[in-house]
């Protein structure tokens, strides 16, 4: 049924979808065209930062389209539709976050993945533990924007107003485009370890180029796993509190 | 005239009441600055110049893409699309006010506490940061530079006017207003300076108004345009604002004609 | 003296897409959009005087919103003529805008963060109020609205009742001499439908506006217009005074009857059509002629406790209009 409203929507996911598009291509226009007047940045060669730029959009876009619902999540508390969420046969958590996935934005994800494979066909040959690495990490990293948007749902249930933290939260990932080394130290701090978009989507490029420690990559598992926990806790928490707003 | 002003003055008011809404518009702004001078300063590593640009420079280009920014790229084009979409449009229709005023006027407001915002946290970032900031010494540079932020201000709104009236048409508009912003970010130098793209890439781009948004003005005040070329420049500013004006308020009135004015 | 409104053959059509059912037919429509013709309002002339309080009836997408819309200058007509005021609304003239107020419903033009004093503020420099007559009205509405301490909070903190009365407040401001209001008390309570029906009552009678009202409460309309249009699939099917409307389209009256022992209804129906009976109530429609003979043979021959004789309601007769149509 999401789909049948979809294409009713014609021109406008259209629109959106190529907006999305374009905005990639821009981008990976801009670093190959950086790229042409010099051979490294912050030490990373042209595949290398072309990596984490799209391990940064493997893990956006996919968080991007499953989490999508929160972004509406202030209006869904004081419209009432919560209500409903409650007390139907299903989790209200998953209602909330998850329920407005746009099926047409996969496609968006199609391209980016092709990039990443020839991306990958240029790197030298790396043993298989590498790509499993890169592929928990990546998988890590979502969990970990996950729980992030659990904390903006709880947010939106708990005051009914913060909305806008999700906001913050997509500017601040602008910063995930590059890679973390670019950024001056007490940045590359916060990034790491305040809002660790850092853990997010470098991690898992850096693991795939063999510069990631261990201690980095247990890090990494084990700020998702906290991150999950404080935030199932703070979601189940906030419910608990949350009082109705329907007049 | 008055009813602008007043609208402007109301505008102002609940602009600077929705406080936390604003303090996250800036701190967004905040972030991409880091980022992209983060980049651009890792890019020049030991260099002492990269496509002309000093290290100083460079980083003046960041933070005038701040600045620029917070005042170019606003504008009522989702209210509008909103508005039609949603009928409320029609209490605008059947009052002795003209939409495209009250709107720039709502528009202004909003401009004035971004920009006010944004030189204060420029003003901040220049004091913190080693290097210094360029900045120009001659008066003439600085009123050029002005002149051309007025005017692509004015420019992006009537813009994204047009292209917003085009949910008279058709119920999905947002999606061309999407790309259209998203695209004129990028054509308008606003993520980097042009000099980065190919030579024919930039020629095609110079002949659309979108360098006028931030790159031609930002290379004003870096004073990498002779003053003749500048006034040149602004001329040519001046030409694509009439045209895009014109076209706008064309558009806007086949519009309302045939609007089915929904919702009843 | 000329009229307030006039029109002639005024006609309005829409071009509306075909959406077809189910996926299939929603990836058809991507490809191949097909369209449909709506004739919304259908020759519709009418002649409304100055100071009239009129009633719009008519089921939904009947063509009143439509024709309110035309009025008011927001849509142009495909074919017909009209004058408000003296002015052809379409053209949107300033000097018209000024004389006009259309109220709609749901929308609010009140600022949400803001004290409704400062919307009203920038209607005041919209229409080009003077401060004497600003105040003037402003001290009006206000007592007529009971709007008092409510008009220095910010909109959002006010309940649905305030934000409604300010709103009309806000939209009253300026004295229009036409007022078009469209489902004004849809939405509220028992309470505010009749603080809004008062309201609009008092405003005609001090100020001799002409006022237009689309509703589908009937109570609205019956406490308020003497004289109603009903219109239907875009045409006028009567145009007059309510109480015609009422004899002209309803030839019977209900006879509402309780007695103190129970009755059959076979022995009632010699004296008109039983609707109802039961235990010791019963409803009876009695041809109009023979109100009266009905009415004195129930209390002869039948121990009636209470009595009491009842128009058809207006919804029914409304109804019955339309299933004649």
């Amino acid at each position: 049924m999401a789909m049948q409203a979809q294409l009713t929507y014609r021109l406008g996911s259209f629109g959106f979808l190529l907006g999305k598009l374009i905005r990639l291509l821009f981008f990976f226009a801009f670093i190959m065209a950086v790229f042409s007047h010099v051979s490294t940045v912050a030490g990373y060669t042209l595949v290398e930062t072309a990596l984490f730029f799209l391990t940064f959009n493997v893990v956006d876009m996919t968080a991007q389209i499953f989490f999508r619902g929160v972004y509406g999540a202030r209006r869904t508390v004081t419209e009432g539709d919560f209500d409903f969420y409650l007390v139907q046969p299903c989790s209200p958590l998953f209602r909330m976050v998850c329920s407005s996935v746009d099926f047409l934005d996969i496609i968006t994800l199609l391209p980016v993945l092709v990039m990443v494979g020839m991306v990958f066909a240029r790197l030298p040959p790396l043993s298989w533990t590498r790509y499993a690495a890169y592929g928990l990490l990546s998988v890590n990293g979502v969990a970990l924007v996950f729980s992030v948007h659990v904390l903006v749902a709880a947010l939106a249930v708990r005051t009914q107003e913060l909305e806008n933290a999700i906001w913050i939260y997509r500017d601040v990932m602008f910063m995930g485009k590059f890679p973390v080394d670019v950024y001056a130290r007490p940045v590359r701090w916060a990034l790491t370890f305040g809002v660790p978009i850092a853990v997010m989507t470098t991690f898992p490029a850096k693991a795939l180029l063999g510069v990631l420690s261990p201690a980095w990559t247990a890090y990494a598992f084990a700020l998702t796993a906290v991150a999950l926990a404080l935030s199932g806790w703070f979601w189940r928490d906030s419910v608990a509190r949350y009082t109705s707003s329907s007049s | 005239m008055k009813k602008y002003l007043v609208a402007y003055s109301i505008a102002l008011q609940e602009t600077l009441q929705r406080r936390s809404t604003l303090l996250m518009d800036r701190l967004g702004g905040f972030a991409i600055v880091v980022s992209l001078y983060s980049f651009w300063n890792a890019l020049l590593g030991d260099k002492p110049s990269f496509l002309g640009y000093t290290r100083s420079e460079m980083l003046t280009y960041v933070l005038l893409i701040n600045v620029l920014r917070s005042f170019v790229f606003t504008g009522r084009g989702w209210q509008l699309v909103g508005e039609i979409s949603s009928g409320r449009i029609s209490s605008y229709l059947v009052r002795p006010i003209s939409y495209h005023g009250y709107s720039l006027a709502l528009d202004m407001a909003q401009k004035t506490v971004h920009a006010v915002s944004a030189f204060l946290e420029v003003a901040l970032l220049a004091w913190l940061i080693s290097g210094g900031i360029f900045l120009p010494r001659d008066p003439a540079t600085w009123a050029l530079f002005a002149a051309a932020a007025v005017l692509s201000s004015l420019v992006f709104f009537f813009l994204e006017m047009l292209v917003s009236s085009l949910a008279f048409w058709t119920s999905e508009s947002g999606g061309p207003l999407f790309c259209f912003e998203l695209f004129l970010q990028f054509a308008a130098g606003a993520f980097f300076p042009l000099d980065v793209l190919p030579e024919g890439i930039q020629r095609l781009l110079s002949a659309t108004p979108f360098p006028y948004m931030v790159f031609f003005p930002a290379r004003i005040f870096l004073d990498k345009v002779p003053h003749p070329e500048a006034l040149r420049l602004l001329a040519v500013e001046l030409a694509w604002l009439a045209a895009v004006v014109f076209a706008a308020l064309g558009l806007w009135r086949q519009g309302v004609q045939s609007y089915a004015a929904e919702g009843g | 003296m000329a009229p307030a409104i006039e029109t002639k053959g005024l006609t309005k059509d829409y071009r509306s897409p075909v959406k077809e059912p189910g996926l299939w037919g929603g990836i058809r429509s991507l490809v191949n959009r097909r369209y449909k013709d709506i004739r919304a309002v259908n020759d519709v002339s009418l002649r409304i005087e100055e100071g009239e309080l009129v009633g719009f009836l008519g089921a939904n997408g009947a063509g009143k919103t439509t024709t309110l819309k035309m009025l008011s200058g927001l849509l142009t007509p495909t074919a017909g003529e009209a004058l408000a005021l003296g002015h052809v609304p379409w053209r949107r003239e300033a000097a018209f805008q000024k004389k006009l107020s259309l109220v709609m419903g749901q929308r609010s033009q009140l600022w949400w963060e803001l004290p409704a004093y400062e919307t009203f503020r920038l209607n005041q420099a919209i229409y080009g109020i003077a401060e004497a007559d600003f105040k003037m009205h402003l001290d009006e509405l206000v007592d007529l609205l009971d709007l008092g301490e409510h008009l220095s909070v910010p909109v959002k903190k006010l309940s649905l009742g305030e934000r409604m009365r300010a709103e009309l407040a806000a939209a009253l401001l300026h004295g229009p001499r036409l007022l078009l209001l469209d489902e004004p008390t849809i939405g509220l309570d028992v309470v505010m439908q009749k603080k809004v029906r008062e309201f609009v009552k008092a405003y005609n009678q001090r100020h001799g506006a002409t006022i237009m009202l689309t509703s589908h409460n009937m109570t609205d309309v019956v406490a308020l217009c003497k004289r109603v249009i009903v219109i239907e699939r875009g045409r006028i099917l009567y145009d007059g005074a309510l109480d015609r409307l009422v004899e002209s389209y309803a030839d019977h009256k209900i006879l509402r009857v309780r007695f103190s022992t129970p009755v059959t209804a076979s022995d009632l129906r010699t004296l008109g059509s039983v609707v109802h009976c039961e235990g010791e109530s019963a409803t009876l429609e009695v041809p109009r002629a023979n109100v009266s003979a009905s009415a004195a043979a129930l209390l002869r021959s039948y121990p009636v406790a209470d009595l009491n004789v009842e128009e058809v309601a207006i919804d029914d007769i409304v109804r019955r209009l339309f299933s004649h149509s």
